[in-house]
């Protein structure tokens, strides 16, 4: 889970990081994800390992429409006021998400869903290990994008400092809107990798956007490889949790380690000062 | 001087035409009219469980549907029946408004909620208020043993569900000729799966089973968990003869294929009752996998007439699905209230009181005897059916006189199928 986790964490902390709005429909893009690759599935019959392209790209659309309709209106405004809004579009995608695809939680089967490879007598998920692979995978092409291309550097240039990349030439609304736009593509890759392992339904994304903003304090806020490391560090820190408390109270694990680095390094592992 | 329509003054009158609207009353203007009679339904239609909510919820309205397109309720004049839809959202602060909200909207009693926590919440509500609740889907035996007068349960208790389970697996146990010595249990970690797994262990440790047995693993997990890999690790490694699962439609699922990946050897799967394990999705999604999980479950009665005519026009409407424990009871709620609306010839909350405490309803297209509801509301004839899926299909194997088919079991294990 922990590859997955990193790139939800990923997309998060990129808008965040940004544009300095925290992205409350982060777990309904999620499930959107997840239905895209799904869709997908039923009609083409590609599977979701394969599909994650197309996931991707239709998130970056809406999500680049997010930003240009919504996002760029509210970034003026005062925290709690974009809240409203972000939890806003939230609802209206949990609840689309109901109208179009119905509240029934499909899990469908597929090529890889219950293949296992055995070393000895540990055992050994292929859908979690391809997941794991991909999510790693698109995390570092993000990773390497934002650090070496043209439009790479713009965005984290209008992260550093809005005005100076203003003055500079940079078109600061439009890469804004890539920005969010790629922050909802890694979600929507994550949610297509999820697709085999967990059943879909319009609420699935809460609890991982819970964890994901977990992941996004521990990492600091902002920092992209402190989401992916983040996100390593939950997942296997929650699986593990499980072999000592009941897993009924799994949650209190990435919770508690949230809390102990609010506590003790509130800037996260890898956050600067501020 | 002209008065200029501004944000304050717009906000005066429309405070001053709220207080008016409050204080004259709509809802005493909507009782008052014969021709339509609003019952409140509230099912969890959004959020965790809003599969199932949504199917009590089309429950409730096919019932009511049907007394409409029969000429309403006759005693009355030909009243129609009218649903006032309410949401709980599974939650049970979001279930009370609700409840609130439609007791203010004029309904004269309440239908639902599936969920225990909720039924209790709406029960107290209904208590203050004097307005009957007329509980289609709710379980655990507490809600219905704190005197209340205006509850009424269509659904088996806990209890009843623990005392069929024991006699149940007990048949099985002495028919087959196993043993079945090792029991593990896990169950999601709401009011419902945790007082459903509890009274199993309860009941298995207090020696209340006709054999020998012990409870060797229990894991209990969040409703709408995504990963159970350690979990199954566990109970893997307690060495069970069968797992008695006690799921809700999501966790279901990842549990099959876990157990399948991780290669749990089991006799069989049999759940004390619990949805998740029966619906049409559950056995379209894992195939081969679905079969032979037995289920102790208040099931439709194959066998009675009611069933098959409900379950036709059910499976016109809704295209692949048909009708289970959840939609099944929850037409049997509203049409109980139908009938007893029939028998009171009024909306008064007293009369409608009265009508239900003498009900004995008995076009039941459940398994179980006719509806009737004892002193604290309960309904004694309400009880549980063992279901089997062989073959993708859902057959009533136990008891005997409403069985379609002879169970399987110990079970092929899940990897072994095909």
């Amino acid at each position: 889970m922990g590859g997955v986790y990193s790139l939800i964490a990923l997309g998060l902390s990129l808008i965040f990081g940004v544009m300095k709005v925290i992205n409350f429909a982060h777990g309904a893009m999620l499930a959107w994800g997840m239905y895209i690759a799904l869709t997908t599935m039923r009609l083409t019959g590609i599977d979701p390992f394969f599909s994650f392209l197309m996931s991707a790209a239709c998130l970056f659309v809406i999500g680049y429409i997010i930003q240009r309709t919504v996002v760029n209106r509210i970034m003026p405004f005062h925290e709690s006021m974009q809240v409203i809004a972000m939890v806003g579009v939230m609802m209206v995608f949990e609840n689309l998400a109901q109208i179009i695809w119905g509240p029934d939680p499909h899990s469908p089967h597929t090529k890889y869903s219950l293949s296992t490879v055995w070393l000895g007598s540990v055992m050994i998920d292929v859908p979690r290990l391809l997941a794991f692979g991909i999510a790693i995978l698109i995390a570092t092409l993000v990773f390497l994008f934002l650090k070496y291309t043209d439009l790479g550097k713009a965005i984290r240039a209008s992260a550093d400092n809005r005005t100076g990349a203003l003055l500079v030439g940079t078109d600061v609304n439009k890469v804004y809107g890539v920005c969010f736009g790629i922050g909802a593509a890694c979600v929507g890759v994550a949610g297509s990798l999820l697709v085999p392992l967990i059943p879909t339904s319009p609420h699935v994304g809460f609890p991982f956007k819970l964890t994901s903003f977990a992941i996004v304090i521990l990492g600091g806020m902002g920092s992209l490889p402190g989401a992916m490391l983040g996100g390593l560090i939950i997942g296997v820190a929650e699986s593990l949790g499980t072999v000592f408390i009941p897993s009924s109270l799994k949650q209190i694990i990435s919770f508690s380690i949230m809390v102990l680095i609010l506590l003790f390094r509130p800037q996260g592992l890898f956050g600067g000062k501020g | 001087m002209k008065k200029k329509m501004n944000r304050r003054t717009f906000l005066k009158y429309s405070a001053a035409v709220g207080a008016t609207t409050a204080i004259s009353g709509f809802p005493a203007v909507l009782r008052a009219q014969p021709k339509e009679i609003l019952i409140g339904s509230i099912q969890p239609v959004t959020g965790p469980l809003a599969d199932i909510g949504i199917a009590c919820r089309r429950g409730n309205q096919m019932a009511a549907d049907e007394i409409n397109a029969r000429g309403g309720i006759k005693s009355m004049g030909g009243a129609k029946l009218k649903l006032l839809l309410g949401d709980s959202e599974a939650k049970e602060e979001v279930g009370r408004m609700e409840a609130e909200r439609l007791i203010k909207d004029g309904a004269v009693c309440i239908v639902g909620p599936f969920m225990s926590g909720i039924a209790m919440a709406i029960a107290t509500l209904c208590e203050a208020r004097g307005i009957p609740f007329v509980i289609d889907i709710a379980a655990a035996d507490a809600i219905t043993q704190r005197g209340y007068k205006y509850t009424f349960r269509c659904f088996p208790t806990v209890s009843t569900f623990m005392k069929n389970m024991g006699e149940y697996i007990g048949l099985i146990v002495k028919e087959k000729k196993v043993a079945i010595k090792r029991i593990a249990v896990t169950n999601t970690g709401d009011l419902f799966g945790r007082v459903q797994g509890k009274a199993w262990i309860d009941h298995i440790k207090g020696k209340k089973l006709p054999f020998e047995a012990e409870v060797v693993e229990h894991i209990e997990y969040p409703v709408g968990v995504a990963d159970l890999s350690a979990e199954v690790a566990k109970v893997k490694a307690a060495k069970p003869d069968i797992l008695c699962p006690v799921t809700r439609p999501g966790d279901a699922k990842i549990l099959i294929r876990e157990l399948f990946k991780q290669r749990v050897e089991l006799l069989g799967i049999v759940s004390p009752g619990a949805p998740g394990l029966y619906e049409p999705e559950f056995i379209r999604d894992v195939g081969k996998l679905a079969d032979f999980v037995l289920n102790n479950v208040p099931w439709v009665n194959p066998r009675s007439p009611k069933f098959k005519e409900i379950n036709e026009r059910f499976s016109k409407l809704y295209p692949g699905k048909y009708v289970d424990t959840n939609s099944g009871y929850a037409y049997l709620g509203v049409m109980v209230i139908a009938d007893a609306l029939e028998r009171a010839k009024s909306t008064k909350p007293e009369d409608l009181l009265e009508a239900l405490r003498k009900t004995d309803y008995r076009e039941n297209p459940m398994v179980g005897g006719p509806v009737q509801f004892a002193a604290n509301g309960d309904n004694p004839n309400a009880t549980s059916a063992m279901i089997q899926i062989l073959k993708g299909e859902i057959k009533v194997v136990l008891p005997k006189e409403a069985a379609e088919a002879d169970y399987i079991f110990p079970a092929p294990q899940l990897w072994e199928r095909g």
